[in-house]
């Protein structure tokens, strides 16, 4: 029903008056307030022509300056399909292999968005047991390294120029072909290679051209020990070494914790036998004695160190043998000259040795295979093989037989070789036949290189082949006998690079051939197929090895390991005859009085292939604390006698070989009448596409010798001279002594097994506050008190953690000037503090120390010295500095300790460093206007200023600014600007993930759930981070550990990190 | 009524009628400037352009520009800080102190002191502001931040932001008392000016004085009340900046003899600036007559008494280190004394202790060419101290692995020689446009005022 109501408006509708009909026609039928609009007086809303005219320019003026702020144009490209796996803001995480050396060490990739950011060990790879190394950490960066080839290149005359993968593919297809047909050598000439497909692939490469030969050169090899296990055993291989079924290990200058052979795999097994907690009367841990020249790692570490002249080490190896051997009741070996050392070393270690029989290990990092035949036959002696050597399961991690390298050389040289590839190997630079290669390359008719970047040799050759990056590939490894690894892409290749192995397949006429996946039967047939074809070659080489199935395989992939039945370990014949060995050595002039040259590896940069990445440089030397660049590590008698001082620059010959200008740095440790100097700088020639690569440091494989069918590392009789100039080096730490501080606290052995509390006793009286303190169990408070315990026992200053620490918080790098200037920036550093060891040790000024108040186990260098200097300047003698040789060391990682009562909170003005209610100590990056106060203010000297904006800034040349290099920032950490204060944020991004993944599954945060950046790396299992307040938690049992103790306990800052005290397995010191 | 002492001797000599006086301070206002004005004034704006140059390079670059490193985070710039705010201090207490103590004798310097307290704070204030990282951000630090929480205030604990409050009241009371005092003789130069423009801008600065009687009562309550107000602020300013020290951890700073040591050596520096410009000004200016070599002699032993109070404060340091036991505490003035920069704590010892007891012999306190070199010597000393303290306690803290040795830039210098820039740019600038000395106050103590 229509409503029929009817309204009116007025009288004039409702009547309908004719003057209202009228109206009703016109449009608008009530009058326009048309005057009023346009009439002046109305506030201005209305405007004359003029006024219009000024409004209009006012609004277009305004609108234009408006438009002039410039918007800077930011493309996101959305995914268009989002791939299943990737969620934006969540990281996957992808198990693979470590391509970084040849130790093959499993790794975990952490991926964001599709980029790799991260690489930690994975803790189910028996070779890295979930650390890594500092190379391994850093060589994610070489992924994103502007100075890789873009694609395949020809090269002219050492200039290249673009060539495409097809006319590069026929190129080398012909010219192969062509030799092969006319009966001409090929050589592959590669870095150790453990992977059994990769192995396959040279197998079908050599099927393919008859003529081919694989050559094995690795930079720094273990000839030695591959040549005297093959006359020992009949066996060419590295055993593997059981570090952590030992009690005593003696070593002979080889470096296990930080370069030698499998150093991560090592340190696991050797802190592993470090654990003191519950110390019984009868319990062991593992001993280690020392001898070398240089002070490594290792040396620093052990409980015993001997200085030792290496060039003598035949003697000494031989008398530990007699020693042994008269134990034994065996014959000795003839010997002319006396093998022992100052204070009866060589007997100390053979004791120690003979009461641990079969749980005891002698290594050697000598490279002469008599020295290892008769370590090999010290160790049958001690019944070693079996238990702390296992041959059965060996290790495949270095296969380089020197001698067929030099062979390949000369043949090379001879014209005998038509072709050679060169893969993951750079002979040019790392061997000190450098020139023949060069010469003989050029009398090769095709030469190619696999190297990803224009290095020393690919410059040499003709056409480089770039390979993709480890984490671009697919691939397997065995580093060890029975234990596979499959390294997986992370990530599409950055640039037109194409791995190695799918190089040489192509080459082989096997990539175009149909590939069939074992599985699913399915054929692919070129490659634009879905899959890389090596992938497919991958999986057909791993169903012949019984992964037959997608389940399987695809679990071993998952896992990144598949580990083979595990061979029973036995005791294998012995076959050499050492009697001859002995004799042969007796035969070897060793000048005793000349000085001996030792060439070692640097922990982070070791042979140099990954030389020209920021990261490793930066990271100091764990030792001498040198950042950017070798240099001649001088023993200070030495320095004393010759006049030379730090700073200085000195040249080095060996007999014709000079290396000019180097610099020298007076190493206390180093052994007298040594030097040592390391592998792997120099790297010189055009590295990339980008121009001139500035060579850091020196190149000194040019003096590694050839003696006795091996590369020698250890050169007799070289001179230094004084040269003009100085020169600085970049040091993070220059002051080496502790001054007697309470701030590494250490103990003995023998005295925890008799006082768990042994060397943790001291108590002194603190400091009050001033202000409020905080109370993590007060009510409202979340339950969480994060802390850290750093085991200074476990801990070998290895300097993995500070690559680890930089990497995952975006730490910049600043480079040598800026270090030189003492403004390194990362978070985390490890102090390191020399002392001389204790007085009964101390042979050179025994009665000098006797008769001062030296005080035996306060780390006191400056008492000592001036003990002696005092005495001998009566004597009116000049100082001796012999005893400079021997010195103890002592590690201590050092970051925000998060006080409980920070002394940087309270003087901050604008509080941008606060605590959080977890006890973090806490930055706001955004607050901080860089007054400094808070770095003055901090006890532990661990706040780094930007003093630079160290992104974006071509001052700063390293990877922050070029947008590939800034590839690898860790997306949850801000990139801090100039003039702001940073300093260790306890990894606090990953504390909130696990925080908010926890929240969102309701449920508590698991105990060990949370890992620090530090702690993932460290293959010692030093660091510790968890819940104080849970009860049950790892962290809050090492609170309440006897060992535990705060550094600068007195000032009450209340430290959120502990450190367990040190302990020494040493006999002589109380 | 005052009564003059018939036996003390005359404060202001050559007998002079107040029209002398007038004429003779008003001088170098209403003549043109002299050739060694002109000379010192380029002299001190090159400086200055070398201070605004050095700040850009500094602000455009960063504080890497500067010698400081992951352990000495101040150097330069917090030193010299600390030793313009000291010498800002004479200032203050020749005007407040000693007007509050009837020092007649203070009459004829107290005007340039002022304006010397005021300079200092103004060179003083250019390192706080630009060694902070960020300059931009931190002009909004002293604002709360509302967030969903409140508002976040500025860290009252900060001994920073302290010295934000106290010297920033410091200058402002300072400026104040300064620009009081001048408002009778800026009438005086007003009432004497010629051109129009010396009329107008005398007169708008003059602020209307009329010289009545009623003004004047105001005139001498109000400096009386002024007088009071800065009396603590002179104790109170050097006490505040010397708790950023002495709240600090940091052995060699964390001691609680810092307020009354450094409020002694602020004055101690102050009066040896003083010493500087007068004894040139007096003889440059021919101000011989009301800068006496009395007030010379009376100000040389003030520096003495002071000299000799920081000397036993850096004794009584020495004392209290070894006495506490703290090994920490012990070695940072170990270090002090024989450490890698004992020279510059051999320089301190003997420039602030040993050179000031010279003042012990008349002919030394009285002797003007000896005075201004010894205060020179006075400042140096002071510099000394304040880099001493900063640091050397800084280079060698607890952990022997971050021991560092600190050397300061170009730019470091080059920013400390352009305060000197500043402060005397200024300084010429007071002496040519208005009267360094106090005309009215000055006639008050005339012996023979008619």
């Amino acid at each position: 029903m229509a409503n029929k109501q009817t309204y009116w408006k007025g009288e004039d509708e409702l009547l309908r008056t004719k003057d209202f009909l009228a109206s009703q026609k016109n449009e608008f039928h009530e009058a326009l307030p048309l005057d009023e609009v346009l009439s002046e007086n109305n506030m201005g809303l209305s405007a004359n022509r003029r006024d219009f005219l000024k409004f209009f320019g006012f609004s277009v003026a305004a609108v234009s300056l408006a438009a002039c702020n410039k918007t800077p144009v930011r493309n996101i490209v959305p995914y268009l399909v989002k791939p299943e796996e990737i969620t934006p803001g969540v990281a996957n995480y992808y198990n693979s292999t470590c391509g970084a050396c040849s130790s093959g060490c499993g790794v975990t990739v952490k991926t964001r968005e599709g980029r790799p950011i991260k690489v930690d060990g994975n803790v189910l790879s028996p070779v890295s047991g979930g650390g890594l190394c500092s190379t391994g950490q850093a060589s994610i960066l070489s992924l994103y390294d502007t100075e890789r080839l873009s694609g395949p290149k020809k090269i002219n005359d050492r200039k290249n120029s673009p060539i495409e993968w097809s006319s590069l593919d026929s190129d080398i297809v012909n010219q192969l072909g062509a030799i092969n047909a006319a009966g001409g050598k090929i050589a592959i000439v590669s870095g150790t290679i453990h992977s059994p497909s990769s192995l396959a692939v040279i197998n079908d490469f050599k099927g393919k051209y008859t003529n081919t030969n694989h050559v094995t050169y690795d930079a720094i090899g273990y000839g030695g020990i591959l040549s005297a296990n093959l006359a020992s055993f009949g066996k060419q291989v590295l055993p593997s070494y059981n570090f952590d079924k030992a009690n005593v290990v003696v070593s002979f200058g080889a470096d296990f914790l930080g370069t030698w052979i499998s150093p991560v795999e090592y340190t696991k097994a050797w802190a592993s036998r470090r654990k003191v907690e519950d110390a019984t009367h009868d319990s062991k841990i593992l001993t280690t004695f020392q001898f070398e020249s240089n002070l490594s790692l290792t040396g620093s570490n052990a409980d015993y160190r001997f200085p030792m002249k290496s060039s003598m080490e035949s003697v000494y190896v031989t008398s530990l043998y007699n020693a042994l051997a008269k134990e034994a009741g065996v014959a000795q070996l003839p010997v002319v000259q006396s093998g022992e050392l100052a204070g009866g070393s060589i007997g100390q270690a053979a004791k120690a040795l003979w009461n641990e029989k079969g749980k005891s290990l002698v290594i050697s990092g000598s490279n002469d295979s008599r020295i290892q035949t008769i370590v090999n036959g010290i160790n049958i002696l001690l019944n070693n093989y079996g238990s702390t050597i296992d041959l059965d399961n060996h290790s495949n991690q270095y296969k380089g037989i020197d001698a067929d390298f030099v062979q390949f050389v000369n043949d090379l040289n001879n014209g005998n070789y038509k072709a050679v590839i060169f893969w993951n190997s750079n002979p040019v630079y790392s061997s000190s036949m450098s020139r023949m290669i060069v010469s003989g390359i050029k009398k090769t008719i095709l030469s190619v290189s696999l190297a990803p970047t224009a290095d020393e040799t690919a410059l040499e050759c003709q056409y480089i082949a770039p390979d993709s990056h480890y984490l671009e590939s697919w691939g397997d490894a065995e580093p060890k006998a029975g234990v596979y690894q499959l390294t997986q892409p992370t990530i599409s290749p950055v640039f037109k690079t194409r791995q190695a192995q799918e190089s040489l397949l192509t080459w082989a006429g096997l990539a175009f051939k149909s590939l069939v996946d074992p599985f699913s039967n399915k054929t692919i047939m070129s490659q634009k197929a879905e899959a890389s074809i090596y992938y497919l070659y991958i999986k057909n080489k791993w169903a012949l090895m019984g992964v037959a199935t997608d389940t399987a395989f695809n679990k071993a992939l998952h896992d990144g390991v598949y580990k083979m039945e595990v061979k029973p370990s036995t005791i294998p014949a012995f076959s050499a005859n050492l009697a001859n060995v002995g004799s042969d050595l007796e035969k070897m002039i060793i000048d005793k009085n000349a000085i001996d040259l030792i060439l070692y590896q640097n922990v982070a940069v070791k042979d140099g292939s990954l030389s020209n990445n920021p990261w490793l440089q930066e990271t100091p030397d764990p030792i001498s604390k040198v950042t950017w660049d070798n240099y001649v590590s001088l023993p200070k008698a030495l320095a004393e006698k010759s006049h030379i001082a730090n700073g200085d620059l000195v040249d080095v010959t060996v007999g014709s070989n000079t290396i000019k200008s180097l610099p020298v740095f007076i190493q206390p440790g180093q052994s007298n009448m040594t030097i040592g100097l390391a592998l792997g700088y120099g790297r010189k020639g055009k590295i990339g596409e980008k121009g001139a690569f500035e060579a850091i440091g020196k190149n000194a494989y040019p003096f590694v010798s050839y003696v006795n069918g091996n590369f020698n590392y250890v050169i007799n009789g070289v001179s230094i001279k004084k040269a003009e100039g100085n020169y600085e080096l970049a040091q993070t730490q220059t002051h080496f002594s502790i001054e007697g501080r309470d701030l590494v606290r250490e103990t003995t052995f023998d005295a925890i097994k008799k006082n768990p509390k042994a060397g943790n006793d001291k108590k002194a009286p603190h400091l009050y506050t001033l202000w409020e303190t905080y109370d993590y169990q007060k009510d409202g408070a979340p339950n969480h008190h994060w802390a850290m315990s750093i085991d200074l026992n476990a801990c070998t200053g290895c300097s993995a953690c500070i690559v680890s620490c930089s990497i995952e918080n975006n730490v910049p790098v600043v480079g040598r000037a800026e270090v030189r200037r003492r403004r390194e920036m990362h978070w985390m550093r490890i102090d390191r503090y020399f002392s001389f060891t204790n007085v009964n040790k101390i042979d050179y000024h025994e009665d000098l120390f006797l008769q001062k108040d030296y005080e035996g186990d306060k780390i006191t260098k400056e008492k000592g010295l001036e003990a002696i200097d005092d005495i001998e300047s009566k004597k009116g003698d000049k100082a001796n500095f012999d005893h400079w040789e021997n010195v103890q060391v002592v590690h201590q990682p050092m970051m925000c300790q998060h006080c409980g009562q920070a002394p940087c909170e309270t003087v901050c003005p604008v509080l941008a460093t606060t605590h959080s209610t977890d006890g973090l100590n806490q930055m706001t990056y955004n607050r901080c206007i860089g007054t400094k106060y808070c770095a003055n203010n901090c006890p532990y000297k661990v706040r780094r200023f930007n003093w630079f904006r160290y992104n974006d800034n071509n001052q700063f040349d390293f990877y922050f600014n070029n947008d590939l290099g800034k590839m690898v920032i860790n997306p949850d950490v801000t990139v801090r600007t100039r003039g702001v204060m940073e300093k260790c944020s306890m990894c606090v991004q990953n504390i909130s993930a696990v925080r908010i993944k926890a929240k969102r599954e309701k449920r508590k945060i698991v105990d060990g759930e949370i890992k620090m950046a530090c702690q993932r790396a460290c293959p010692a299992g030093a660091i510790v981070f968890g819940d104080v307040n849970d009860e049950n938690s790892e962290i809050h049992k090492l609170f309440k550990n006897d060992r535990s103790y705060r550094v600068l306990e007195e000032l009450n800052t209340q430290t959120a990190v502990k450190y367990l005290v040190k302990v020494r397995d040493t006999k002589t010191t109380a | 009524m005052i009564h003059d002492s018939v036996i003390r001797p005359n404060l202001v000599l050559g007998d002079k009628s107040f029209h002398d006086v007038t004429s003779e301070i008003c001088r170098p206002i209403e003549n043109k400037p002299s050739t060694t004005w002109t000379v010192g004034f380029i002299i001190s704006a090159i400086f200055l352009g070398i201070m605004g140059l050095t700040l850009f390079i500094t602000e455009y670059t960063g504080i890497g520009t500067w010698g400081l490193n992951k352990s000495v985070q101040w150097g330069w710039d917090i030193t010299n800080f600390v030793f313009w705010v000291g010498i800002g201090h004479a200032g203050t207490l020749i005007s407040a102190i000693l007007l509050l103590f009837r020092q007649k004798w203070r009459m004829s310097i107290n005007r340039s002191a002022e304006a010397m307290t005021i300079f200092a704070v103004m060179c003083a204030a250019i390192f706080p502001f630009f060694h902070m990282g960020r300059l931009w951000v931190g002009i909004y630090w002293v604002f709360p931040l509302p967030n969903a929480f409140g508002s976040i205030w500025v860290n009252f604990h900060s001994p920073l932001l302290w010295d934000v409050f106290a010297i920033s009241t410091y200058f402002s009371v300072s400026l104040v008392f300064w620009y009081l005092g001048l408002i009778p003789d800026i009438a005086t130069v007003r009432d004497r000016a010629k051109s129009a423009g010396r009329k107008f801008w005398y007169n708008l600065f003059s602020m209307g004085w009329t010289g009545s009687v009623r003004t004047w009562n105001r005139y001498e309550v109000v400096s009386l009340i002024l007088a009071g107000v800065s009396t603590p602020l002179v104790l109170s300013v050097h006490t505040i900046v010397s708790m950023d020290f002495a709240t600090s951890v940091v052995p060699g700073w964390h001691t609680t003899i810092f307020p009354p040591y450094f409020v002694a050596g602020a004055i101690f520096s102050g009066f040896g600036m003083v010493l500087t410009l007068l004894v040139v000004a007096r003889k440059v200016m021919n101000y011989q007559d009301f800068i006496t070599i009395g007030h010379l002699e009376a100000m040389c032993k003030v520096v003495m008494l002071t000299g000799t109070m920081v000397g036993l404060a850096y004794i009584t340091e020495f004392f209290v280190a070894a006495y506490s036991g703290v090994e920490y505490e012990q070695y940072a003035f170990i270090n002090r004394a024989t450490g890698p920069y004992w020279w510059a704590y051999w320089t301190m010892m003997s420039c602030n202790l040993l050179a000031p007891q010279v003042f012990w012999f008349k002919w030394a306190r009285t002797t003007p060419w000896f005075i201004f070199m010894l205060s020179i010597v006075v400042n140096v000393g002071m510099w000394f101290e304040r880099f001493v303290i900063i640091v050397t306690s800084l280079h060698r803290e607890y952990l022997p692995s971050g021991w560092v040795m600190y050397s300061p830039t170009i730019i470091e210098i080059g920013i400390f020689l352009g305060t000197f820039g500043l402060f005397f740019t200024c300084f010429f600038l007071f002496a040519k446009f208005l009267p360094v000395i106090n005309m009215s106050e000055i006639k008050a103590i005339l012996k023979n005022r008619e």
